[in-house]
């Protein structure tokens, strides 16, 4: 079954919905009709049209849709790292659009994990060398990080691969050291672009299972660019985009799960 | 706790080796420069820090050991009745023109000196006795000196200007490298030789019987030794009281203007100053060639950081890291191998590497401020990298 298909046999969010004029304490992430245009040598280009757009806390938000829609640029103005033409975002009820480039950066310490395509490991450390770092960027030091780097490591289950490189582990054990990382400044937001695309559907599946643990377990939101449909029942939101604007939003209803 | 600076510079440890050549070659070239240039000013003013005298007194106008005017021989007898002065002894300092027994000429430096006084001492004899100096037209040379005059052991002989000269001793540790090769004899030879004029040939005439000083003589300096607990200050004005037309000096203070004159009066200091300069300029490039192309390796590792939400601080520790690991893994083989260099030059050539623990300090503070001044340029490129490169493949 086709994402398309799969997204139009779910339960669609109606527009009313989306639009908003007050943040509600279960929102984690939202964007008020954000826009982005880049130069090009062609002129100026639209890259993102108006998008709004709400994450609830606690859930794994998907962001889909073709090559050249927008997902990434949106990831990138909804983690803080690009600021938008216009519109602005609200994280956690902090308005990020506002805050100078010091602000931000302290934000995305406190708040924010990344997990990448790539992994994004830094290739000349160990598995616990990159916890460590992202530990002590945090101000752990001494014995405390070390400890904390190690339980991380267990949360995600590769404690006995600590002192190897990346170079020496699979690329679904990086994709899990690399989520480890993103866990070190205990966040509440991680965002996450084509996570699985790297990995067999196996690992893949247990990066997702991951990630699904932390919204549950540790009320992290997770909100993930892919083009991976094997993951849509996974999540409990998906956005499609196209061209550049929201096309569908829809619900993945599962039993138990408080929407 | 864990470095990422370290580890990303010895992950390639061929370009890490490489790049650390380029350093200690850097920090060598100056290392080198600058312990030339102390070791040849220190070397000027040899003769006088090894001394036992505490004042020497010179004409008016002396600019350095070599470069003085005569002063009568009267003044010793002068400076002797002196109150505070516990020992004074005449000294000659004059250019001659020695043939060795291969017959080839050589300009020298005549140090005349009272082979029975104790205040020049003539560096540390290594063969033969002072008192051999006695001999009339007897002389002592630095070992170093031998192959340019021609010797190869003692009784050797040869000719200051037209007359007959002994070697009755070796010494080392006195010898100037500004300078021509010392030739220590007794004034009295001393004063003989100043009389004889080059001949034609390599055959020298008889010499004649060698004379005393007297009043009308002239000698070059005096040395004095002041009486125990003596004010060499006040010492030093009595002395130019006493004395007209000379100047007392500390034995410091003596060693210090003849260094000067050859430090900042001659273009010697000029050129290995620039030598040195090449060096750092040298150094500068390969560091930051070396911290540019790494932090280009590593863009992405650099926007990962960015995105964690690090400040550009953060950014630019690990590179001034890396700029200091590499500049205590290029200074410390360049000093050992410099410190290596400047012991056989001393031995074998008579070149004075000076490097004190003071230089070594200095260099190690110019290695440090050269690698991490390089090291501008790759955190210019790092702060320019975007966050945003976390998420782009």
């Amino acid at each position: 079954m086709s994402i398309t298909h799969k997204l139009q046999s779910l339960q669609p969010i109606s527009p009313e919905s989306r639009t908003k004029s007050q943040l509600q304490p279960e929102i984690a992430i939202a964007a008020n009709n954000v826009s982005m245009t880049i130069q090009s040598p062609a002129g100026q280009v639209p890259v993102l049209k108006g998008i709004s757009l709400e994450v609830k806390r606690g859930t794994v938000h998907l962001l889909m849709g073709p090559s050249g829609a927008g997902k990434t640029t949106l990831l990138l103005i909804l983690s803080g790292l690009l600021s938008p033409s216009a519109g602005n975002v609200l994280l956690l009820g902090e308005d990020i659009t506002t805050l100078s480039r010091r602000q931000q950066e302290r934000f995305r310490l406190q708040h924010i994990g990344f997990v990448a395509q790539d992994f994004n490991l830094f290739p000349a450390l160990t598995a616990i060398e990159n916890v460590l770092f992202a530990l002590v960027l945090k101000g752990l030091r001494g014995k405390i990080a070390r400890q904390s780097a190690q339980h991380l490591l267990e949360q995600v289950g590769l404690v006995e691969k600590a002192d190897h490189l990346p170079r020496e582990l699979s690329g679904g054990q990086q994709q899990r050291v690399a989520i480890a990382r993103a866990l070190a400044n205990q966040p509440q937001l991680i965002m996450a672009d084509e996570p699985t695309a790297s990995l067999d559907s196996h690992s893949g599946r247990a990066v997702m299972e991951l990630l699904q643990n932390l919204t549950r377990e540790q009320g992290c939101t997770v909100l993930m660019v892919t083009h991976d449909s094997r993951i849509v029942e996974m999540a409990n939101q998906v956005t499609q985009l196209e061209d550049g604007m929201i096309s569908i939003t829809q619900i993945i209803p599962r039993l138990g799960d408080e929407q | 706790m864990v470095s990422l600076a370290r580890k990303n510079l010895f992950e390639d440890k061929v370009r890490f080796l490489v790049a650390e050549a380029g350093i200690v070659f850097a920090v060598g070239l100056v290392t080198i420069q600058v312990g030339i240039l102390h070791g040849f000013t220190r070397s000027t003013a040899l003769l006088i820090d090894r001394s036992r005298a505490d004042i020497w007194v010179a004409s008016n106008d002396a600019i350095n050991l070599d470069l003085t005017s005569p002063i009568s021989y009267d003044r010793l007898r002068q400076a002797q009745k002196v109150a505070g002065v516990a020992q004074a002894e005449p000294l000659t300092v004059q250019g001659a023109v020695w043939r060795g027994s291969n017959g080839e000429l050589n300009t020298v430096r005549l140090i005349g000196f009272d082979p029975n006084g104790t205040l020049l001492t003539p560096g540390t004899i290594t063969a033969g006795k002072q008192s051999d100096l006695n001999q009339p037209y007897s002389i002592m040379v630095d070992s170093t000196d031998l192959q340019s005059l021609g010797l190869q052991q003692v009784n050797n002989t040869g000719q200051v200007g037209s007359f007959r000269a002994q070697v009755v001793g070796f010494t080392k540790g006195i010898q100037s490298n500004a300078d021509s090769p010392f030739l220590l004899t007794s004034l009295q030879s001393a004063k003989a030789y100043s009389c004889s004029h080059s001949v034609s040939t390599a055959t020298p005439v008889t010499s004649p019987p060698l004379n005393a000083l007297t009043p009308q003589d002239s000698i070059n300096f005096i040395l004095v030794q002041a009486q125990p607990g003596q004010d060499l200050q006040a010492l030093k004005q009595r002395l130019d009281a006493a004395l007209p037309g000379t100047h007392a000096y500390t034995r410091q203070e003596f060693a210090d203007k003849t260094e000067y004159y050859w430090e900042k009066r001659t273009s010697v200091g000029f050129i290995l100053g620039l030598g040195a300069i090449v060096g750092v300029i040298v150094g500068s490039v390969i560091v930051s060639q070396i911290l540019y192309a790494s932090v280009t390796d590593h863009v992405r590792e650099f926007g990962t950081i960015k995105a964690m939400g690090a400040s550009d601080w953060k950014t630019y520790s690990i590179i001034v890291e890396q700029s200091l690991w590499m500049a205590l893994f290029g200074y410390i083989p360049a000093m050992i191998a410099c410190i290596g260099l400047g012991a056989w030059t001393a031995t074998t050539q008579a070149v004075l590497i000076l490097i004190t623990p003071v230089t070594a300090a200095g260099i190690f503070v110019v290695a440090v401020v050269m690698c991490t001044g390089a090291a501008l340029v790759a955190i210019q490129k790092a702060t320019r990298v975007e966050p945003g490169v976390v998420f782009r493949a």
